[in-house]
């Protein structure tokens, strides 16, 4: 049995006196990686800033130290060149690695308003990469990771997740590409911050849940 | 241009206005016998610069802590928090104020850092029009009630007037000065430390969380040495409000936003510009000097618009 990297029971979270988040399970151990999918506003953003605690929550939450969540909309107050992220974080040489793998080796010389959202959201994801001494029994956390990319950096970006789950880590990953969920080894379906659906890809992201969620047909399954 | 350039100019600059500033004043320009209006203006040039160097430094901070490009110290009502510190001590204490070299950088840094916890929870967490909103209701009611306090007490009004215009250099001395320069240093090279966690900080909180910077450590802490940054400049210099805003932009139009180069250039950007505007203003007109304020704001005015417009073409 791998080691289990997060497990949160019975999760809630209140904001603004609004209940956004209401009895949620997960459990993740090391090597997986697990979809939160759902429409706009099910919660999945708060749900994961619960996860990387940054949000006080009420229920039982037991996650590992060695974690890193990437934002959804990453945006920094000043115009810092791409390479000096990997100094921000304290590991120059892993962000370069991880900016290559990203596709974004030649950027390091650009500053962030040189460079399209897409390819900062990129950066950001190198930045989060880096901060993790290693994969293994490390959590990432990462939303939306591929909103606003094009098809060869999604591609990449699903490829560093997958190699972060083959080395060890746990992926937990807020999204709306249904197709990378059906290849997640778990999926979590919210809807108004409530769980519709948990388990494998099979089991969860059926004709009906679908149908009963985001109204229109699956058209991956095609 | 690098950052060793900048910097080796930044202080070949400083070292020039040094010399210079040390050269010029009321009996003309000259050292004097044996250096006799040396030692005379030693304590002047001293306090400028470290006042200087607070302002540049204390901007730079406050800018990263509130992630806003705009928020200066002078803007957001944390120097007139200072002056409003002293006036109350001078308006309501007046006899205590002059018995202990602390009293009085006591009474700036509690105004300062009154002012500042209220910026937090007036300003925070809604943004650039917020956080100015609240800083100029601020500047304006410390503005207000030094003046009111001014206009009560017979003998500190000149000294608090003076104080609003930022022409306090002039009764520098070492004993008035020593206490304030050294806070200004302590407050500076703990602002350095925290640097990374500045650049962290710039990403928002959620994510500088996720990188695990210890966000309200950083910001409680740069929040208090901003405040005592700003206290000691004020006790210094009384109230001056661009170079917070013009060291900081300079020193990032020259080597770039990272806090660990941006930090350090703009406190010596800063001390450059104040004992420049406070020799300017000494050296033109030796018999009434204009105050490093009014130097300041003339001169800085156009160069600050300058450069914003470069910014955002």
């Amino acid at each position: 049995m791998s080691e289990v990297l997060i497990q949160a029971l019975g999760l809630g979270v209140d904001l603004g006196g609004r209940r956004v988040i209401d009895g949620v399970s997960l459990t993740a151990t090391a090597g997986q990686t697990v979809a939160v999918v759902g429409p706009n506003g099910a919660g999945k953003t708060t749900l994961l800033r619960a996860l990387a605690g940054l949000l006080p929550c009420t229920g039982e939450l037991r996650v590992t130290k060695d974690r890193a969540y990437c934002a959804q909309k990453p945006f920094s107050a000043w115009d810092y060149r791409v390479r000096d992220l990997g100094e921000i974080v304290g590991d120059p040489a892993g962000f370069a690695v991880w900016l290559t793998k990203l596709g974004l080796a030649d950027f390091a010389e650009r500053r962030l308003t040189e460079i399209s959202g897409g390819e900062q959201k990129c950066a950001h994801l190198a930045m989060a990469l880096a901060v993790l001494p290693e994969p293994y029994g490390a959590l990432l956390l990462l939303d939306e990771p591929t909103a606003s990319l094009d098809l060869a950096k999604q591609a990449a970006v699903h490829q560093a997740i997958r190699a972060c789950a083959q080395a060890g880590a746990a992926c937990v990953v807020a999204t709306h590409d249904l197709a990378f969920a059906r290849r997640c080894d778990q999926v979590i379906v919210l809807s108004e911050g409530r769980l519709v659906a948990t388990g494998q890809p099979g089991t969860t992201l059926t004709l009906e849940v679908i149908a009963a969620i985001w109204g229109a047909p699956d058209v991956t399954e095609a | 241009m690098t950052a060793t350039k900048a910097f080796l100019a930044g202080f070949v600059l400083l070292a020039g206005l040094v010399v210079l500033a040390l050269s010029v004043g009321a009996q003309g320009f000259g050292w004097g016998d044996g250096g006799s209006l040396v030692l005379l203006r030693t304590p002047r040039v001293l306090a400028a610069l470290a006042a200087g160097l607070a302002l540049g430094v204390g901007g730079a901070a406050q800018q990263g802590v509130f992630r806003n490009p705009l928020a200066d110290p002078g803007l957001t009502g944390v120097f007139g928090g200072a002056l409003f510190g002293i006036a109350l001590l001078l308006g309501f204490f007046p006899e205590a104020a002059w018995q202990r070299a602390w009293c009085i950088p006591a009474a700036a840094f509690t105004g300062a850092l009154a002012t500042s916890a209220l910026l937090v929870v007036l300003g925070g967490g809604g943004g650039t029009s917020r956080l100015l909103l609240a800083g100029l209701g601020l500047n304006a009611f410390t503005a207000a009630g030094t003046l009111v306090i001014a206009s009560r007490s017979g003998e500190s009004r000149e000294l608090l007037t003076n104080g609003a215009y930022g022409d306090w250099l002039g009764m520098a001395t070492l004993e008035l000065t020593w206490l304030p320069v050294l806070l200004t240093f302590i407050a500076a090279a703990w602002l350095l430390t925290l640097a990374r966690s500045l650049d962290l900080l710039s990403f928002g909180e959620d994510a500088a969380r996720g990188f695990g910077c210890d966000v309200s450590r950083v910001r409680r802490n740069a929040v208090l040495l901003t405040a005592l940054a700003a206290a000691a400049a004020t006790c210094l210099v009384g109230q001056v409000a661009f170079i917070g805003l013009l060291a900081p932009h300079l020193a990032r139009q020259l080597v770039g936003p990272r806090h660990a180069k941006a930090l350090p250039l703009s406190a010596l950007l800063g001390a450059a510009l104040l004992l420049g505007a406070d020799t300017i203003g000494r050296g033109l007109w030796p018999q009434a000097p204009l105050s490093a304020a009014a130097v300041t704001a003339v001169l800085g005015a156009p160069l600050f618009i300058w450069i914003a417009r470069g910014r955002h073409e």
